[in-house]
């Protein structure tokens, strides 16, 4: 009962909380005095009624900015928003200038780009307008009643006080929104296009396609593959989110426990030693690591010396004379498993260190004059206050491993190559996760299309496990088990 | 029960010995590769076969077009100290007024972060390179540090659990005496979260060190010397360079390794601190 | 209320947007550079130096011009992928390998080239080819010996086992070495179909037409051609290289013979000492013959970036660049193979063993390959599964037949 209403609450809240707004908004024109109708018009008007000749003189301002920059910005790149571009670029050489005589070309992808950012900013001055009537009708109540009107330095005073979020907010949510939620909807945008390699701008123009990327990521055939490699990447990707999560998760906190046992002497010395393999960086370890395991590398070198090479030859699990630890798909994938798991360990370890030392010794200790021995403690006290505790953060680590673009990126890319023809054609690998297939689309085949279609999917997988995992988690409350 | 206890204690920390050989065992073999004499990479040994000081020498005092690592170090320095700065600034504005304020909306903003994260990051880069080409921040270290700090503000979740923990008894106390918000949360609340802000700072510091792939399509001019270390690093690495320029990468390396891994674990002490220092329950 | 804060910074970064964005655009119209001209070049590592003096020779030539130009690093290999990214920050003159000039076209990076006569005149046939598209002439030929040929080791392979595959790996193995050659790329795979006759076309759509999975035209088989591969990866002395490995694997000794190109002459001398020699790729047993096994012969350029905005002086530059007296210099300070006809006549370069045996293989089996975007990885897996020798003993046919389905797909 409970998590059907919180499943549907942010969706209803939020079409509920546009119905209201309207509402007001309307209310404020209707039974507003002269100053409110006035700001229709003139949004400094309503503030200059009542005595904030400060407030209305900014806000007046701030209108004439902004009306300024829709005519003659705004709208020429909003209406272009529904063709991406007409005119194609042409240039012709000048002999006696030495120079190139370019047309006024479109250039299709910074139509979107300012397209949707003018789109965007409309709406914003629309609602700020909207909300300016509200504010002035407000105020005229507020007048009405004969309670204060603040003057422009209480309206400063209480930036500090009852409205500091905002002033806390404003600036890193600016930050947020050119720099993550922007660049986000004009590359969803592009997943409708066909931008490619065919159609790139500066020379050429690419248009709206609708649904058509999509269609071609579900069907398949020898010539259009997508589909065949976008299933088993997925496949791959959700079956090394869980074995990459689940390994250095235990692991972290099997050696925690190893750690903290109370027969370690030296405990910090040897902590110290496993986080020094995460203090270098990832892209000069794991390159070191690729060398480590290449087909001449000093480990087949020294397995070939040893003998196994040819005693694994002979089991039939290896054809060539090398272990191809990162260049068959079966052991590769093994292999980066493994190596994740020298990756992720020292993270996992320092957090739950971190939880363990947080356990109520209290509880272990009336355990124990209960009887309990040390399994026992551990089955039913530790593991299960672990659990609670990183619950959430097992969640956003499974979804941080589907993005885990450096291990695989920096341990195949130049090594690995596919034998399957099919996903040869769509320039995918056995090994790929979403990400790097989407990355590799990206920089060697300017195939920006698809990589949003697959950066959409991959955002709609995650949320569908992050919604599910959550309810899950906030379903078994275990902290009543604990009491 | 004594003998047991010594069996039990010696296999305990022979088991932490040999994990902990196999935790360390490429960091020993980038330090003894740094030390080669050899300017490729070994594959048949695992200690170089003549030591040498010259990787470092080489790398540090006679820049080539390849290798320019002092002018990789300032760049890479310079943008990680604004952006340390920058980020953490925002890091900590949003976990505070997500933490201690309530106001309308609190929640629903928490969860676009949460569902803004769930993106791969890499499907903007090319969008956030053309809104940084219209404003001219390209290939400008200026525009790497508006790319590594504008978006900060969404990794709050960590100081933001810290920030739950301090009593509000703290806050109302202050606001009792007359303090605004703003007064609080400098005076009262940032003193007591020292861990947090450290841990914030450092891990804001070390993003520009490791990031390679934004950094090379946002610094494009092909002038070596504007590069970060990470790319610099990892463009050594490229085919045809590795045989000549493995062992100047492993001492590179190194020299970035040293300072980073210091920060690493000063910041690593005070995140355990912090979560653990941090709940001040009875 | 405080929301209008929130507004006014969020307008005020607009405006800010706006005004520069608009104000950039102007200045671009008006007269730039105006007496100084600003150029940007991008050579290979490798080049740097040798670009530089060059730059500076034509500074000198040109007195009474005021300029700045400045040297980037940029591989030949990767130029079209950084230069694709954002064209218009690209670098005035870049130097970028034959196989990119399509896609280049196709993006309006190239300029035209004005005088055509100094280039078509002064520099072999098949550079100039290679340079054109659509017959447009649109880079500067500067190097010819972008090409693979065989390396062999006198102490290990005579010269005239050195004819054949077979002999050559016969040899290597008597000696306890190997002979390596890289199978898993569309750039040296295709030449055993080249020799056999075969075809790679690029079609306008950026789709390639292979005829592999059929008869050549001299009547071999794909299959047959396919199989002679496999025969080469089961020799136990052949050793499959990966793309870009070849100068580690030289340098470890243990090769007695490779198929490289000029660009690792260098370590292949220090690898085989006075053993060291060249010559153009041997035959491969196929269908029961001996067929000469083909090349795909490549050309560097440099290219005019046509969104420069001082193109006419890039075009200047990038002439100067590649002209004779700079093809000799290229040759006497780096051994490039150059491709101006004057140069590549003179004595010390035939004499060059390494550029010698590009020349021959490029004369006798070299072909210009011209291919669309969608047909390297799947010819790079194919080469993958030549090189493992069929592990799954898939059907050839149907390997072949799926390579050139893939490949012609449209540039999509």
């Amino acid at each position: 009962m409970n998590n059907v209403k919180k499943k549907k609450n942010p969706m209803t809240a939020f079409f509920e909380a546009i119905g209201r707004f309207i509402k007001e908004f309307g209310q404020a024109v209707k039974d507003g005095d002269s100053g409110v109708k006035a700001s229709l018009l003139l949004m400094g008007a309503g503030y200059w009624k009542r005595g904030q000749k400060l407030k209305g003189v900014l806000v007046t301002l701030l209108e004439i900015a902004v009306i300024l920059y829709n005519v003659f910005i705004g709208f020429p790149y909003i209406g272009k928003l529904g063709h991406l571009g007409t005119v194609q670029q042409e240039m012709i050489y000048n002999p006696t200038t030495m120079k190139n005589e370019v047309n006024n070309y479109d250039n299709s992808l910074l139509c979107l780009l300012f397209g949707v950012i003018s789109l965007v900013f409309l709406i914003v001055a629309v609602a700020l307008w909207m909300v300016n009537i509200r504010t002035t009708y407000k105020l005229q109540k507020r007048a009405e009643a004969g309670k204060h009107i603040n003057t422009f330095k209480e309206d400063c005073r209480e930036l500090l006080n009852d409205k500091f979020h905002f002033t806390l907010l404003s600036l890193p949510v600016l930050g947020i929104i050119i720099f993550n939620v922007l660049p986000l909807i004009v590359m969803i945008c592009v997943a409708f296009t066909n931008y490619d390699q065919n159609h790139m701008p500066p020379a050429k123009l690419f248009t709206w396609v609708g649904l058509a990327n999509f269609k071609s990521l579900f069907t398949t055939s020898m010539t259009v593959t997508f589909g065949y490699t976008f299933r088993r990447i997925l496949v791959w990707t959700l079956i090394w989110a869980v074995f990459a999560t689940v390994t250095t998760y235990v692991g972290g906190i099997l050696l925690s426990l190893l750690i903290n046992s109370k027969l370690t002497r030296f405990k910090k010395m040897w902590r110290t030693l496993f986080v020094t393999s995460i203090a270098v960086p990832q892209f000069v370890t794991l390159l070191l690591i690729r060398n480590f395991f290449a087909s001449n590398g000093i480990v087949n070198t020294f397995l070939a010396h040893a003998g196994i090479t040819g005693f694994l030859k002979h089991l039939g699990w290896i054809s060539t004379n090398y272990v191809p630890f990162l260049t068959n798909p079966t052991w590769a994938k093994v292999t980066i498993i493994m190596i994740n798991i020298w990756v992720g360990v020292p993270y996992l370890m320092l957090i739950a260190t971190g939880v363990l030392m947080n356990i109520p010794e209290e509880l272990k200790e009336s355990a124990r004059i209960d009887g309990a021995n040390k399994f026992q403690i551990f089955k039913s006290i530790t593991m299960p206050y672990m659990l609670f505790i990183t619950g959430p953060y097992l969640v956003t680590q499974f979804t941080a491993n589907i993005n885990n673009f450096n291990v695989i990126y920096l341990l195949t890319q130049d090594v690995y190559t596919t034998t399957n023809q099919k996903l040869a054609a769509s320039q995918g690998k056995e090994i790929d996760l979403l990400v790097t297939w989407l990355y590799r689309l990206t920089s060697e085949q300017y195939n920006y299309k698809m990589a949003a279609v697959i950066g959409i999917c991959v955002f709609i997988v995650c949320a569908i496990i992050t919604l599910f995992a959550f309810n899950f988690l906030i379903k078994g409350d275990k902290e009543d088990t604990f009491k | 029960m004594s003998k047991k206890k010594v069996m039990s204690t010696i296999a305990v920390h022979v088991l932490l010995a040999v994990l902990a050989f196999i935790w360390i065992l490429p960091i020993i073999w980038l330090a003894v590769t740094s030390f080669s004499g050899y300017d490729g990479m070994n594959t048949s040994r695992f200690f170089p076969e003549t030591w040498s000081l010259k990787n470092y020498t080489r790398i540090l005092f006679h820049p080539d077009t390849v290798a320019q690592f002092p002018a990789w170090f300032k760049n890479t320095l310079i943008i990680a100290i604004f952006t340390c700065i920058i980020s953490s600034c925002f890091v900590l504005m949003v976990s505070y007024a997500m933490s201690c304020m309530r106001f309308k909306g609190r929640k629903a903003m928490m969860n676009i972060a949460v569902m803004l994260q769930l993106f791969p990051g890499f499907l903007s880069m090319i969008a956030i390179y053309f809104i940084l080409k219209s404003i001219n921040l390209t290939n400008s270290h200026v525009g790497m540090i508006f790319v590594y700090s504008g978006a900060a503000g969404l990794g709050y979740l960590v100081a933001k659990g810290f920030f739950d923990t301090i009593p509000t008894s703290l806050r109302e106390a202050a606001y009792l005496e007359g303090a605004s918000e703003a007064r609080t949360f400098f005076t009262i609340v940032l003193p007591l979260s020292k861990p947090i802000v450290v841990y914030t700072v450092i891990s804001s510091f070390l993003v520009p060190w490791t990031d390679f792939v934004f950094a090379k399509i946002i610094l494009n001019s092909g002038i070596s010397s504007d590069w970060t270390v990470a790319i610099g690093l990892y463009n050594m690495l490229k085919k045809q360079l590795l045989p000549s320029y493995f062992s100047r990468f492993c001492a590179g390396g190194m020299l970035v390794a040293i300072p980073i891994g210091i920060l690493f674990i000063i910041m690593q002490k005070f995140y355990v601190e912090g979560i653990t220092g941090g709940s001040v329950k009875g | 209320m405080k929301k209008k804060i929130v507004s006014v910074l969020l307008c005020m970064a607009m405006i800010t947007t706006a005004t520069v964005g608009c104000g950039k655009k102007e200045s671009n119209d008006s007269a730039a550079g105006g007496e100084t001209i600003k150029l940007k070049v991008w050579a290979a590592e490798e080049d740097q130096d040798l670009t530089k003096e060059l730059i500076s020779k034509f500074e000198e030539e040109n007195k009474d011009q005021k300029f700045d130009i400045t040297v980037g690093v940029e591989s030949e290999s990767t130029a079209k992928d950084t230069i694709l990214v954002d064209p218009e920050a690209a670098a005035d003159v870049f130097a970028f390998a034959s196989d990119q000039i399509t896609d280049l076209v196709n993006a309006n990076v190239l300029q035209e080239v004005q005088d055509k006569d100094t280039v078509t005149n002064g520099n072999v046939e098949g550079s100039v080819e290679a340079a054109t598209v659509d017959g447009t002439l649109y880079a500067y030929p500067f190097a010819a010996d972008n090409g693979y040929f065989l390396y062999y080791d006198k102490n290990v392979v005579s010269d005239e086992d050195a004819k054949s595959w077979d002999s050559i790996l016969a040899d290597c193995e008597a000696a306890g070495k190997k002979a390596g050659m890289v199978f898993a790329s569309g750039w040296y795979a295709a030449g055993f179909f080249y020799g056999a006759g075969f075809t790679t076309e690029l079609n306008d759509d950026g789709s390639t037409t292979m005829d592999w999975n059929k008869t050549s035209s001299t009547g071999i088989k794909g299959t047959d051609v396919a199989q002679g591969m496999i025969d080469i990866a089961q020799n136990p002395a052949f050793l499959p290289i990966t793309d870009g490995d070849s100068t580690n694997q030289i340098a470890t000794g243990s090769l007695g013979a490779v198929v490289s190109g000029t660009w690792d002459s260098t370590a292949v001398q220090e690898a085989f000492g006075d053993g060291y020699a060249a010559t153009v790729l041997p035959t491969f047993t196929c269908g029961g013959q001996q067929i000469q096994q083909g090349s795909a012969a490549g050309y560097k350029m440099m290219g005019v970036n046509a969104n420069s905005k001082q193109v006419g002086w890039a075009m200047e530059l990038a002439k100067y660049l590649t002209n004779e007296e700079s093809q000799k210099t290229r040759f006497e300070k780096r051994e490039i193979g150059p491709s101006n006809i004057k140069v590549s006549e003179s004595d010390e370069v035939k004499n060059n063993i390494a550029l010698a045996a590009v020349t021959a293989q490029n004369d006798k089996a070299g072909v210009v390959q011209m291919v669309g975007s969608n047909y390297w990885d799947p010819a790079k897996s194919f080469g993958e599964i030549m090189a493992q020798g069929n592990p799954d003993n898939e059907d050839l046919q149907s390997l072949l037949d799926n390579l050139v389905e893939a490949a012609s797909q449209a540039s999509n």
